[in-house]
């Protein structure tokens, strides 16, 4: 998995986008999973930074025979609220909403800018990350708040 | 984080305030000295952190993989 290279193609590819998921390590959690969870915006202009960004890394729907065909286009990207992908670089899943949080404008708007992998990385804040967590509901969603909320207490002001 | 502010979280991960979210946490079994030394690093040693530990488990899957087949 190479976060750093598939957060730098969307930054430099201008992307509107926010990490939302298991990289809170980047928050000072110990809770990380191999795998990449972005919020975008659906605008078309975006959709198309979006395509363009991760083409050269041959996205593909993960789980299924690498042979199945898939195009990966704007109008791919416009059919799914939730593709979860395979890429040269690892696993990426691209999420047009958060639970618990909403769509892009709300993660846009809970999100802050963070000085890691090189970039100035937009990474939903601690609190919507609980939130997210708590709506999700899985079992490692569940166990990792915990852990999360104790960091955000203290960091409170 | 500036100092005072890792000062002030650590003492609150050290000392967690009786009915405090940090002190259910540590209840639960959560590690909060090892919180401690994330927070003393910057975001992106944080990260790099996590990029050290994706190569590792990258190659040890790889291992696996080879075994198995």
């Amino acid at each position: 998995m190479e976060f750093a290279r598939l957060i730098q193609a969307l930054s430099d590819g201008t992307v509107e986008f926010a990490v939302v998921g298991d990289i809170a390590v980047v928050h000072g959690s110990r809770h990380a999973e191999m795998m990449l969870d972005v919020c975008y915006s659906r605008s078309n202009a975006n959709l198309g930074r979006l395509v363009s960004a991760l083409a050269p890394f041959h996205p593909g729907p993960r789980g299924f025979p690498a042979d199945l065909p898939f195009v990966w286009d704007e109008a791919t990207l416009r059919h799914a609220t939730v593709l979860t992908l395979r890429t040269d670089l690892g696993d990426i899943d691209l999420l047009a909403e958060v639970a618990g949080v909403g769509a892009w404008e709300e993660v846009k708007a809970h999100a802050r800018q963070v000085d890691a992998f090189e970039r100035h990385v937009p990474i939903l804040e601690l609190a919507a990350l609980i939130r997210s967590k708590r709506a999700a509901g899985r079992p490692k969603d569940l166990a990792a708040i915990p852990e999360l909320e104790s960091l955000l207490e203290a960091l409170e002001d | 984080l500036t100092p005072e502010q890792f000062e002030r979280a650590a003492e609150r991960l050290r000392n967690p305030a009786p009915g405090s979210r940090i002190e259910a946490a540590k209840r639960y079994g959560v590690d909060l000295t090892l919180l401690i030394e994330q927070l003393r690093l910057t975001p992106a040693e944080r990260a790099r952190k996590l990029e050290r530990a994706a190569k590792v488990m990258a190659k040890y899957r790889g291992v696996a993989r080879r075994k198995r087949s």
